[in-house]
C-alpha cells in the first residue's frame, strides 16, 4: 500500500536529502530505515487490524478517478472502521480519506455515494469535506508537490523553493502541468521544521529541500512516471 | 546511534531510541524496559497511577503546561457508561516537530502511556488523533497497535488484569483548529473541525457526550518512564514547576536544527549557542519565538538570561508553549515573518467567531500592506487595537495565537514596521 512510485530504487544516487530527516553525514540510515519501511510492511487493502483501519494513505500517484468505491476488501474495511466509533457519523473522515486514496479527489458524486454508505445527508457530508484542507475538490497530476512556506521554512527558503518547483514545471500554484504529472501548491506546517524546507509528495515526505535539490526531485519522479 | 544530531548535555529518555530501527519493534521496546510502566500502573491501580503521575508533577506538553495528574482526576470516579481517553496527536502547531518523531520512532512508547492513561481514567477507548499529513508515520503506529493486540497489551483483559481498553488509530484530514482539544472532539466525531465552548468541559461531558480527557503525545510518552522509575527519578530533571525532561525543537536560524531533549530550565542561550552550535556565519540573534507561532516574540533582550521552563519564560513575557524554539538573526525581516504567521492564522481560523474570522483576515491584509510598502503609521495603531479586541473574545484560543505575535512584534520591534512604512521614514519618526 506504500506508494512505490516514489521509492528509491537501489543503485540511485541518494539526494542530498531524498526525503527523511537528519541526512547529515552523520546519520548512517538507509531511507527505508528511517522510513520504518521494513516494520511498516503492507497494509492491506481491507486495513488489517481494526484498530489501525482507520489510518489510511492519503494520496496514492495510481489513483483512479472512477476507481469503484468500497468495493471487496474496501468495503470490510467500512465495516472495520464503523466497529470503532458509537456513531455512523464519525466514520465520516475515515470513509472520505479511502475514497480520497483511491480517487484522489472528492468529488460531488464521491460525497453523495459517501453519505448514502453511512446514512449521512449530502449537505452535511459536503459541509465536511469543504472544512479539510486535505480532500482535493478536483483531480490533481499525479504528483503532488505541497512545499511549506510556513515560519520555519520561510525563514529558510521555503519561499524559493516553491518557486523553483514553479518554474522547473511551468507551472501556477495549484495548477496541474500540461503532461498532467504534477500538481504544486503551498502548504502550511507540515511539523518537520527543524529539516526545512519541507516538502510533501503524494504522501511522502521531502526534508532539507532546497532550491539545487528541485530538477533531481523532479527528474527522479519524471523517472517513475515512465 | 546519532539521530540526527545528539548533543551531550541532552537527557535522553523519551528520545532513547531514536534513530534506531529496532526500537520502533515491540521487542526493541521492551528492550528498553518498554511495558514495565504498564504492569506496574496495573498493580498500582488507577489512583495510584494519578498520584504517582501527580507526584511526578508533569504538565501537559502540548503548550499549556496544565498537570496531567490533576487532569485525569477531574474524570468520574463512577462510570455510567464509556470513557474516552484523546491522544492529540494532530501536530500542527508552526515550529513545532516533536510528536511525530515519537511516533516514528517509538510508537509503543506511545501506546504505553496511553494504554496507562486510559487505565488511570477508567477509559475504555483511545483514540489517537492523527495528523492526516503523517501517512507514513500514521503506519508505522497502525502496525505498532497491531502488534500491542497481539501480544495482549491492548483489547481484552490487558496483561490478565481483566481490564479492557481498545485503541483505534484514527486519521485527520488537514485542520489545525483540530488540534485544539474540543475541535479535536468534535472532528472525531465526523463533524467540521469547530471548538466547543467550556463548560461542559471534556472531563464532564466530551467525545460522543461522554466523559473524555485529551492528553498531547509528548505527555502520554512521559508517563511509561514515570511509572517505572517512580516520581523522586523524574524530578531530578527540571525545575519545582516544570519537572522533568522537555523536547525541544529548535529550527530557523541555527547551524543545527532540531530535538534535542533537556531538562527544563536549561537556559535558552545554551541552546542556541551550545547545543545548536550558534548562528550561521556568526550573525547576531534579532528574535526568538519560544514556543511556536502561537506566543508573544521576544527580542534578543528578553532571551538573555531566559531558562526554558514554564514558569521562566512566562518571567520574560512569552510562553514556553510546546517548546518549539524558532530562532532569527539579524537578516529576519520581522514584519513579512509576523504577517505569514497572521496569514496561517486566517488560513485556519474555523470561522465560528467574529473576532477571529474578521480579525486574523484584517491583520494579514494590513501586515501585507505594510509589508509591501504602503503602510501608514496609524496602522500600527490599527493593528494593536484589533489585537486586544481579537484577545479573551472568542470561544477558542486561536484568535489570541494571531494576536500575539502581532502585539508583541510592534512592541519589540517598532523600528522594523516604520522603516517600511514610506511617511514614518520621511518624517524621522522612531
Amino acid at each position: 500500500m506504500s506508494d512505490a512510485s516514489l521509492e528509491a530504487r537501489p543503485g540511485d544516487a541518494p539526494f542530498r536529502n531524498p526525503g527523511w530527516a537528519g541526512n547529515t553525514g552523520e546519520f548512517e540510515l538507509t531511507e527505508a530505515d528511517v522510513r520504518g519501511d521494513e516494520y511498516v510492511g503492507t497494509l492491506l487493502p481491507d486495513g488489517g487490524h481494526p484498530g489501525a483501519a482507520p489510518a489510511l494513505p492519503y494520496i496514492l500517484a495510481d489513483k483512479n478517478p472512477d476507481a469503484p468505491l468500497f468495493e471487496g476488501p474496501y468495503r470490510e474495511r467500512i465495516e472495520k472502521i464503523l466497529s470503532r466509533y458509537p456513531t455512523a457519523q464519525a466514520a465520516l473522515i475515515p470513509v472520505l480519506n479511502m475514497a480520497h486514496e483511491l480517487r484522489g479527489h472528492i468529488s460531488d458524486e464521491t460525497m453523495a455515494t459517501v453519505a448514502d454508505t453511512l446514512g449521512l445527508a449530502h449537505a452535511y457530508v459536503r459541509g465536511v469535506t469543504s472544512f479539510y484542507t486535505m480532500y482535493n475538490r478536483r483531480p490533481v497530476g499525479r504528483f503532488l508537490i505541497q512545499v511549506c512556506t510556513n515560519i520555519s521554512c520561510n525563514l529558510c527558503g521555503g519561499e524559493e523553493v516553491l518557486a523553483a518547483f514553479l518554474a522547473e514545471t511551468g507551472t501556477e500554484l495549484g495548477e496541474t502541468s500540461p503532461d498532467d504529472l504534477f500538481t504544486i501548491t503551498e502548504v502550511e506546517c507540515l511539523a518537520a521544521c527543524g529539516f526545512p524546507a519541507a516538502v510533501q509528495i503524494n504522501s511522502r515526505y521531502f526534508e532539507n529541500v532546497t532550491v539545487g535539490d528541485v530538477p533531481r526531485i523532479l527528474e527522479h519522479l519524471r523517472g517513475r512516471a515512465g | 546511534m546519532a539521530y540526527p544530531y545528539t548533543h551531550e548535555r541532552e537527557v535522553r529518555i523519551l528520545s532513547r531510541g531514536w534513530g534506531d530501527p529496532a526500537s520502533r519493534s515491540l521487542a526493541g521496546w521492551r528492550a528498553l524496559g518498554g511495558y514495565e510502566g504498564l504492569e506496574r500502573a496495573l498493580q498500582l491501580g488507577p489512583e495510584g497511577v494519578i498520584g504517582a503521575v501527580s507526584d511526578a508533577g508533569l504538565r501537559g506538553r502540548g503548550g499549556a503546561g496544565f498537570p496531567t495528574g490533576l487532569k485525569w482526576s477531574f474524570m468520574p470516579k463512577e462510570k455510567t457508561g464509556p470513557h474516552y481517553l484523546c491522544c492529540n496527536a494532530d501536530e500542527s502547531e508552526p515550529g513545532t516537530f516533536k510528536d511525530r518523531e515519537i511516533l516514528r520512532w517509538s510508537p509503543h512508547q506511545l501506546i504505553e502511556g496511553c494504554l496507562i492513561a486510559a487505565y488511570a481514567i477508567r477509559a475504555d477507548h483511545i483514540y489517537v488523533y492523527c495528523r492526516g499529513e503523517f501517512f507514513e508515520t500514521n503506519l508505522i503506529l497502525a502496525r505498532a497497535v497491531e502488534e500491542a493486540y497481539g501480544a495482549g497489551l491492548a483489547g481484552t483483559d490487558i496483561l490478565g488484569s481483566g481490564t479492557t481498553i481498545e485503541i483505534t488509530v484514527h486519521q485527520g484530514a488537514g485542520a489545525y483548529i483540530c488540534g485544539e482539544e474540543t475541535a479535536l472532539m468534535t472532528s472525531l466525531e465526523g463533524d467540521r473541525g469547530l471548538p466547543r465552548t467550556k463548560p461542559p468541559f471534556p472531563a464532564a461531558s466530551g467525545v460522543f457526550g461522554r466523559p473524555t480527557t485529551i492528553n498531547n503525545v509528548e505527555t502520554l510518552a512521559a508517563v511509561p518512564h514515570i511509572l517505572r522509575n517512580g516520581a523522586g527519578w523524574y524530578r531530578q530533571w527540571g525545575t519545582e514547576k516544570s519537572p522533568g525532561t522537555k523536547l525541544f525543537c529548535v529550527s530557523g536560524h541555527v547551524n543545527r536544527p532540531g530535538n534535542f531533549e533537556l531538562p527544563m530550565g536549561f537556559p535558552m542561550e545554551e541552546l542556541i549557542e551550545d547545543v545548536c552550535g550558534g548562528i550561521p556565519e556568526g550573525r547576531r540573534l534579532k528574535a526568538v519565538i519560544p514556543g511556536g507561532a502561537s506566543v508573544p516574540v521576544m527580542d534578543a533582550g528578553d532571551c538573555e538570561g531566559c531558562t526554558l521552563c514554564y514558569e521562566g519564560v512566562q518571567e520574560k513575557g512569552s510562553m514556553l508553549g510546546c517548546a518549539s524554539v524558532i530562532v532569527m538573526d539579524e537578516t529576519t525581516n520581522i514584519v513579512k515573518q509576523v504577517r505569514r504567521m497572521v496569514d496561517f492564522f486566517a488560513h485556519e481560523s474555523c470561522g465560528q467567531c467574529t473576532p477571529c474570522r474578521e480579525g486574523t483576515t484584517w491583520m494579514a491584509r494590513t501586515l501585507r500592506r505594510i509589508e509591501e510598502g504602503r503602510g501608514r503609521v496609524e496602522d500600527l495603531d490599527t493593528l494593536v487595537e484589533l489585537s486586544e479586541q481579537m484577545t479573551g473574545t472568542t470561544i477558542c484560543v486561536l484568535s489570541d495565537s494571531a494576536a500575539a505575535p502581532v502585539i508583541s512584534s510592534i512592541e519589540k520591534f517598532r523600528e522594523d514596521y516604520l522603516a517600511l512604512i514610506p511617511a514614518a521614514v520621511v518624517a524621522g519618526v522612531s
